[in-house]
């Protein structure tokens, strides 16, 4: 035998030890389910996860890739950190015989499309975070059909010398569809940042205005019954992250690796505008573009009692 | 459509309006039409600054709440999204596909040497590529684990390492579930974070890479944590761990901690360093019985020992190859046997040492010079935190040496003076010819320097061009 049968690895008194059976990664999932029902498969955040439980919610998962057309053979990506989702994730791949491709979450642009290119990746699940940059690749990436999205890891940095925040409450139907709201937000950002001087600017493809390789702002689009929200950041200033790091525990090595490289308006001219010059070029722009009146008004009455709601939601947790 | 729109523009505002007004705006919208508001409400366009520094969170992202307090960052946190609340266009939502399916499922059928993961490895240059893996690499691995390091249903192992990743799918994740054990889930890891949670969960078993033993060994002396005494045994790999770490760990943790040694392409670890008599300091160990490791020079000829060559494995734990890419399968799994990439030889007793990476190594007017050996040099430099040494054209186009050096903490230097250092450690053509001081070096998952990255003309593969890739 090898070394480790006379070497120093602390042994317990169990002899409960399977022996290697020739099985697939799924079916011994299902195997283990079966011996071990209640027993902590896994711990996350104080809770236990059971054998069973593990294998009724791969199950649950294994139906749905089946349902959105996911099956055996089919490469499907997996973006996440260390949390239950991923081990449903690829237990689900395993039990319906698909092929997980597990990356690295501190992935970006070109690293992601290379491999969801170079294998072909039918859908991939990420964190709920990632949808901006999922959405913008997504067009170099024509095997790509799902973008399954979890947890909720959104982590926006405010800097009063950097950004500067554009959002939009509206009728779904004032753009006839999604690609065309995002279209039209990113031509608006553009033109603006032209306005300061930032010739460079471009919009590829729902989220990121970019100039050069670099995101200069950022758009996101979701929906709430009939209602669409827009909200973008973009940033005036260089956005100087030393002090979120202290708040936020990055290993130094990394560190450059979770944001995306960012510029700004102020980098790429030399003139940092204030947000009032920001707020009178995009209303411009807008009126302009969509021949609508903007007029500066209060809050109603129902949005004052949702507003401080809000405020205390987001405070509190 | 309305003609009118409102503005609300709020430049002063902190990190919870930037949240608070979308979403009061929405909830205004949605309650009138149900509470016959009399008010109707327009479609609006929010301008907002912050007038203090903040953090917007979604609902599983850790902040230290203290820490920000005393930067004077305002941190806002997302509320936990339900069923009906925002949701991004055109995406499918994880939980929502569970809950509506059904609990019953039936492993489908597979040859158990179909690929189950593809798992993306950086090369020395170019793109990275697929290794495939397969259900008979696991069971390999699984032997491998079965003899080596043994886990049993009544272990608690801890999984901070990045499940993305060949060690912790395969060393961790994967046996964990195997031997029917309890894993315990770190999706974000700081030191503290680590400790706390080997603490709560009683972990019996920890597989991590170097830093985190320095870090744990580091924050073990300077705050008062109380150190788990569960732990049996942990099991480092990714990057050596010096002697002196490992000897102090074990006291410190009371416990006994191994190297392994392992690729992406042989399903992560083939061979452990065992902690007590038969450690080899700098040795990888000796190869179980699962897998045969040989030295090859150049033509694939097997060399004796004491003898620098190729490491080349072989056994059930290999890969079949790289997805969509026969050349290099070909390439790296010539004459049957998978070739490392790793320079190393073996001693008289069979103890297997890495020397090199094949690739790093730096032909300088026909001699080689190993960067491992000029690191372990700088290393010994009390100033000298982190280095890298790789291999540099000077100005008419010859190989020649360059260290990045990272310093300790308030330290400054002079390259001068390192080269002098080196100088007495050295033969002169491999001293440094290039010193560069760097705050950090690029590192991957499991703590290896990129050292890609660091060589000129590195093209920063996270910028998107505007015409794709």
């Amino acid at each position: 035998m090898g070394i480790g049968t006379n070497g120093s690895w602390k042994r317990t008194e169990s002899k409960e030890q399977p022996v290697i059976e020739k099985k697939s990664i799924g079916e011994t999932l299902e195997d283990r389910a079966k011996k071990y029902k209640k027993k902590p498969a896994l711990l996350f955040e104080g809770k236990e996860i059971s054998f069973a439980q593990l294998n009724e919610s791969v199950n649950k998962l294994a139906n749905g890739f089946l349902d959105l057309g996911i099956q055996k053979g089919d490469r499907v990506a997996i973006m996440l950190p260390n949390i239950p989702e991923f081990v449903y994730s690829f237990y689900a791949l395993q039990k319906i015989g698909a092929v997980a491709v597990p990356f690295n979450t501190m992935y970006k642009g070109r690293e992601v499309i290379h491999i969801l290119n170079d294998s072909g990746a039918k859908a991939i699940i990420a964190l709920t975070n990632f949808a901006p940059l999922l959405n913008e690749i997504k067009p170099d990436v024509p095997s790509l059909e799902h973008i399954i999205l979890t947890g909720e890891r959104t982590l926006v940095f405010v800097h009063p010398e950097s950004t500067v925040s554009l959002q939009m409450v509206h009728d779904k139907v004032f753009f006839s569809d999604t690609d065309t709201a995002y279209r039209k937000i990113g031509e608006i950002i553009v033109d603006a940042l032209k306005s300061f001087g930032v010739s460079g600017a471009w919009y590829k493809h729902r989220g990121s205005v970019r100039v050069g390789g670099k995101k200069i702002a950022t758009c996101v689009i979701s929906e709430v019954e009939s209602l669409e929200v827009v909200n973008v950041l973009c940033f005036l200033g260089p956005l100087v992250t030393d002090d979120f790091f202290k708040v936020i525990w990055v290993p130094p090595e990394v560190k450059d690796k979770v944001l995306e490289p960012i510029t700004s308006v102020e980098e790429e001219t030399g003139i940092r505008p204030d947000k009032e010059e920001f707020k009178s070029s995009i209303l411009a722009i807008f009126s302009e573009k969509f021949g609508v009146e903007i007029e500066e008004g209060p809050l109603k009455r129902d949005e004052l009692f949702a507003y401080e709601k809000q405020r205390a939601l987001a405070n509190k947790a | 459509m309305a003609d009118k729109w409102r503005l609300i523009y709020n430049p002063d505002g902190d990190a919870a309006d930037i949240l608070a007004y979308p979403s009061a705006l929405v909830e205004g919208r949605l309650a009138g039409k149900y509470l016959l508001s009399r008010e109707t409400i327009p479609d609006t366009v929010i301008v907002q600054g912050v007038n203090r520094k903040g953090i917007l969170a979604g609902a599983d992202v850790r902040v230290d709440k203290q820490s920000a307090k005393d930067h004077g960052i305002d941190v806002a946190s997302y509320p936990r999204s339900g069923r009906g609340g925002a949701k991004q266009v055109d995406t499918v939502s994880l939980k929502e596909l569970m809950i509506k399916s059904s609990s019953k499922f039936s492993a489908q059928e597979v040859d158990l040497d179909d690929t189950a993961l593809l798992l993306y490895t950086s090369g020395t240059t170019g793109n990275p590529k697929g290794v495939m893996l397969t259900h008979n690499n696991f069971l390999g691995e699984f032997e491998w684990v079965e003899d080596a390091f043994p886990l049993y249903p009544e272990d608690r192992i801890v999984g901070v390492l990045p499940m993305y990743h060949v060690y912790a799918m395969a060393d961790v994740l994967v046996p964990s579930i195997y031997f029917g054990c309890t894993l315990s889930l770190i999706p974000q890891y700081s030191p503290t974070e680590l400790l706390k949670n080997m603490a709560d969960v009683k972990a019996t078993v920890l597989i991590a890479i170097p830093s985190m033993y320095i870090h744990l060994l580091q924050i073990s002396r300077s705050r008062k944590t109380s150190i788990p005494s569960s732990l049996r045994s942990c099991i480092s790999g990714g990057a050596p761990l010096p002697l002196m770490t490992i000897k102090q760990f074990e006291e410190v943790f009371q416990t006994q901690l191994s190297e392994g040694y392992g690729l992406t392409e042989t399903t992560s670890a083939v061979c452990i360093n065992d902690t007590g008599e038969g450690y080899r300091p700098g040795s990888i160990g000796l190869p179980s019985s699962f897998v045969e490791i040989k030295i090859f020079d150049e033509e694939d000829n097997e060399l004796g020992p004491n003898e620098t060559g190729e490491i080349v494995i072989k056994g059930t734990m290999i890969s079949k190859g790289y997805y969509n890419n026969p050349e290099e399968t070909a390439q790296a799994m010539r004459n049957g046997w998978f070739h490392s990439g790793d320079l190393g030889y073996r001693d008289e007793e069979g103890y297997i040492f890495i020397t090199d990476r094949k690739k790093d190594i730096i032909i300088r007017g026909g001699f080689n010079i190993s960067p491992r050996e000029v690191e372990e040099v700088l290393f010994t430099h009390p100033k000298v935190h982190d280095t890298a040494v790789i291999g540099v054209p000077d100005k008419s186009k010859r190989e020649t040496v360059k260290a990045f050096i990272v310093l300790e903490e308030g330290e400054t230097a002079d390259p001068k003076e390192i080269v002098e250092f080196c100088r007495e450690h050295l033969s002169p053509y491999k001293l440094p010819k290039f010193i560069e001081f760097r705050e950090s070096l690029p590192k991957s998952a499991t703590g290896k320097v990129l050292k890609k990255e660091l060589r000129d003309g590195y093209r920063d593969e996270r910028l998107l061009e505007k015409n794709g890739e």
